[in-house]
């Protein structure tokens, strides 16, 4: 049977470029069940920050904005599963990243 | 003497050639463009050659310096004191931690493409946190050019096909020949396209260096490009028919069927958009495999919903534009426009094909280009693209003697290629980076602004600096509760170059507290900076990215490169590497490890060549890491000093990307409804009142303030800018070589209708006043037949004042303070400030 201890996971959630001013805080720890995944931690900041954090980071339900770069123990979920992308006890960066410009 | 010649970068513009340096005992004396480089093919020009001038600037920044008058204005003395860099980052890192718990109060301009600075100032703002990052130095250009490309082209930048375009129009621009990225490779194929009888046709206020090489010169009002477009799609459309059907059935969103409140036809299980399929009459999905003759024209019952293809309501909205209402707008004669368009629907030659290294294309050697004028207006993304959609029309689009999509494929040193995405139509642009691209498309949800520069509020924009003067005025009235404390910028000239109004500029930059950047000379930035620190020229750096070869390069099948900057000299002592500071600065602030991750995300580097949390690099070490990841062990900074650069062939497909992508072009932009709604209700919860007249599928021709403004209140003609080959941007101008070309060739004056200035008295070098709503100066009249006769023409970036730019100061006109800088002359799709202002002259 699995223990409270291990039945949970702990990560540590930091903001870049506007979420960081959303969120009103540089980062938050939070606890979420084993073997969640990135995509309920998006869900359960959605959940605490509502319309300002959804707004800003999906394009579509189940889509992250182009902009919106994730990394988990500093791999980006890119290349790592994406939002199915599978958490342990981790270090997650949420950025924001500037649409690139010209002229 | 010990000589030796030194392959490197120019970056006196943001093309990057190949340059050879001559070195005599450690000094330049000469700078030859580099035959084997493809940027340039050995091309040089006059700004190039002019490099050493700045390079030997006696009036260059060499330490760090800090002011100790507090007072800042346009004309204050800041009584700069030397300092230590020990200091001067000590202060930065001070300023910088008393912001920490609040980072959005930072502000970068990044703008600095001429090597690296850009992209790592970028991320050094990203890692601090703040939003309030500005990657362009431009109040208009780049604001429409960018999105549009990414969703209708794929790519950055677009470029005609030189090689085999046989009719080109070009519309506010002067590409290929006083103008563009690339741009000493592409005016070789201009020359030799004018030589094979290709017809140029040049639509533009002024009848400047591309109007002298064109075929002919069509003079146009100000802010009225669209009309001329949406005059030629009627002509196209409605009288002669011409039109790619082929093309716009199967590569765009032509056949979509509109419903009732403009909005597609979706099916009710996917929510994809529904078209008609002719062939068995029956309403399929778009991207059902069955569908064999998408319907583009016709209306449809379903379910007693009526809907028309995307294609039919363009056709019948272009009608409103006959080509004798858009003489009345833009003054040019309904039967040149209808001429042009029938040339142009001719030579587009719709259904031809052409083998190309084994390769069938489709051939479509006529095409329409704007870039810089179009989008400089109330109404700029609309302005633009009505233009764009000439090409989509004709199907000559990223195919041969069309329009092509700079950058937008590629598969060496890695691949990348642009994408379909939402309702089957081109969403992921390509881009040799991983970085965000600016798109319009699908757009982002508006909502309440916490950005000083309101992005929340500009859904379809990229680009949104152009607010913050606007803001900073009276934040409360936006519902922001703070200020921008704290300004780091480039050594580029974002007070003359990136705002309008410069009493507004003036009170915006008198409102942040500390203000910090890079110099290389003190130009009028400079002036109100708590801290400069001096920054290296082109000839004494190394970057990684040189120039914009990586966003705007040629097009066609000629090779493709990479090239690392190198140094031909040393910097001066007291100058350090521009990365190794900002390095500096992220480790003393404690995000050195965050930049590394963004660095490390930004240029795709992996294993064992990403920069390593924790440990420290010299600039050399970075570069050399970057290009061993990038091309091999072997390939390495040393490699590259030697060599120059790695040239990089590309196949038909990464050349003329068109029939490879899988992705459709939009005709009809249906979210821009769902934006514009969802920013009504955005804008009414906040009780601002706001235009809405550009959130529509199809544009429309709307009015300038200048364009009403001319009838009233005295004023009497419009002003607008236009480009020299031989001068870029607001710095770099104080150099003896430029300045002379500038005064031989009367650059330094505005340019007055010859009719004009015969009515109000004004004879050629008259000294005569120039007055807009928000600014009145005194210029130089040059009078010529060569101006449309309700304009007057000011060129490059001139009007300089500050005391370290002695050549430069006191000539010529700063266009960007003419401009009125208000809500009312911000295009609300892209941010585009509005670039043409009333103006009277008089002596």
């Amino acid at each position: 049977m699995m223990t409270e201890e291990t039945s949970t996971v702990a990560v540590r959630v930091r903001f870049m470029g506007d979420l960081r001013a959303v969120i009103g805080k540089r980062d938050q720890t939070m606890t979420l069940p084993q073997g969640s995944t990135v995509g309920d931690l998006f869900a359960s900041l959605c959940r605490s920050y509502g319309e300002p954090f959804v707004s800003r980071v999906f394009s579509k339900a189940g889509a992250l904005q182009h902009y919106v770069v994730v990394f988990v123990n500093g791999k980006n979920i890119k290349e790592a599963g994406g939002l199915g992308t599978r958490l342990e006890e981790s270090e997650i960066e949420i950025v924001m990243l500037p649409m690139f410009e010209g002229g | 003497m010990e000589s030796n010649w030194v392959l490197t970068s120019c970056g006196m513009c943001y093309v990057g050639c190949g340059i050879r340096v001559r070195v005599d005992d450690g000094v330049v004396t000469g700078i030859e463009g580099d035959p084997n480089h493809p940027q340039n093919r050995g091309n040089m020009c006059a700004k190039g050659k002019a490099g050493l001038m700045n390079l030997y600037n006696p009036h260059r920044l060499k330490t760090p310096l800090k002011r100790t008058n507090p007072k800042k204005g346009l004309h204050e003395d800041p009584k700069w004191q030397e300092i230590s860099w020990e200091e001067a980052l000590s202060t930065i890192t001070e300023r910088l931690g008393a912001i920490r718990e609040d980072p959005k109060k930072l502000y970068v301009q990044a703008w600095e493409v001429i090597g690296d600075n850009f992209y790592w100032l970028l991320a050094l703002g990203s890692a601090f946190g703040t939003p309030h990052l500005m990657g362009n130095a431009s109040a208009t250009c780049g604001k429409v050019i960018h999105p549009v490309e990414f969703f209708s082209g794929g790519g950055f930048h677009q470029q005609p096909d030189l090689h085999y375009c046989k009719y080109l129009v070009l519309v506010g621009t002067q590409f290929a020949i006083a103008a563009r990225g690339a741009f000493n490779h592409i005016l070789r194929d201009m020359a030799e396209a004018r030589a094979r009888g290709m017809k140029l046709v040049v639509v533009d206020p002024v009848g400047g260096f591309a109007a002298s090489k064109a075929d002919e010169w069509v003079p146009i009002r100000p802010g009225t490009d669209s009309a001329f477009a949406l005059g030629m799609l009627h002509v196209l459309l409605n009288e002669a028919g011409i039109y790619d059907e082929k093309f716009l059935q199967h590569r765009t969103n032509a056949a979509y069927l509109v419903g009732p409140h403009g909005r597609y036809l979706r099916d009710p299980v996917s929510g994809k958009p529904l078209i008609y399929d002719a062939a068995d009459r029956s309403a399929k999905i778009f991207d059902d495999p069955a569908v064999k003759e998408p319907a583009i024209a016709g209306s449809y019952d379903f379910e007693g919903l009526k809907a028309r293809p995307s294609f039919e309501l363009l056709r019948e909205h272009v009608r409103q534009y006959p080509p004798e209402k858009v003489e009345e707008i833009t003054s040019v004669p309904a039967k040149t426009i209808r001429r042009i368009a029938r040339e142009f629907g001719e030579a587009v030659s719709i259904g031809a094909t052409m083998m190309l290294d084994g390769v069938e294309l489709p051939s479509r050697p006529a095409c329409v280009d704007w870039a810089k004028g179009p989008q400089g207006h109330k109404h700029g993304f609309h302005q633009s693209w009505a233009l764009k959609l000439i090409n989509i029309v004709t199907g000559a689009v990223n195919v041969p003697g069309g329009i092509l999509s700079t950058a937008a494929a590629g598969k060496r040193p890695f691949l990348w290629w642009p994408d379909g995405g939402t309702d089957g139509l081109l969403e992921d642009g390509g881009h040799i980076l991983p970085l965000p691209h600016p798109k319009a498309f699908p757009g982002r949800t508006p909502t309440r602004p916490i950005r000083m520069d309101l992005a929340e509020l500009f859904p379809l924009a990229p680009h949104f600096h152009t607010l913050l003067p606007i803001t900073s005025e009276d934040p409360a009235r936006w519902g922001l509760d703070y200020r921008i404390e704290v300004m780091l910028h480039a050594p580029t000239n974002s007070l003359l170059g990136s705002f309008g109004d410069i009493k507004m500029v003036e009170r915006f930059y008198q409102t942040i507290p500390f203000i910090f950047g890079f110099g290389i000379e003190i130009n009028e930035t400079n002036l109100f900076d708590d801290i400069v620190l001096p920054f290296p020229t082109y000839l004494e750096r190394y970057d990684f990215v040189a120039g914009t070869g990586l966003l705007i390069p040629h097009c066609g099948k000629d090779d493709w490169f990479w090239q690392v900057r190198q140094p031909a000299v040393k910097p001066p002592e007291g100058i350090r590497y521009p990365q190794e500071v900002i390095m500096e600065i992220a480790a003393r602030l404690g995000i050195l490890d965050d930049f590394y991750r963004l660095l490390n995300h930004a240029f795709r580097m992996k294993e064992p060549y990403t920069l390593e949390a924790g440990k420290r690099y010299s600039v050399t070490e970075v570069i050399d890491r970057m290009a061993r990841c990038w091309f091999g062990e072997e390939r390495g900074l040393e490699w590259f000093q030697e060599n120059g650069l790695v040239r990089i062939p590309r196949d038909v497909e990464e050349a003329y990307i068109g029939p490879f992508i899988h992705a459709r072009l939009p005709v009809y932009l249906e979210h821009f409804l769902q934006r514009g709604e969802e920013l009504k209700e955005v804008t009414d919860g906040m009780g601002l009142k706001w235009d809405f007249s550009d959130y529509v599928p199809l544009p429309e021709w709307l009015p300038c303030p200048a364009y009403d403004a001319v009838k009233r209140d005295g004023f009497d003609l419009i002003a607008v800018h236009f480009k020299f080959p031989y001068v870029y941007g607001s710095y770099g101008n104080d150099n003896p070589w430029i300045d002379e070309l500038c005064e031989k060739t009367g650059a330094y004056g505005v340019l007055i209708h010859s009719d004009v200035a015969k009515a109000k008295g004004i004879a050629d070098g008259d000294e005569v006043w120039l007055e807009s709503p928000v600014e009145k100066v005194r210029a130089k009249a040059k009078v010529t037949q060569c101006i449309h006769p309700q304009v007057v023409g000011i060129g490059g970036h001139f009007g300089h004042w500050a005391p370290g730019m002695p050549i430069a100061q006191g000539k010529g006109v700063n266009f960007n303070a003419l401009l009125p800088t208000e809500m009312e002359r911000i295009d609300k799709i892209s941010t585009a400030l509005d670039h043409c202002v009333e103006v009277r002259v008089y002596k």
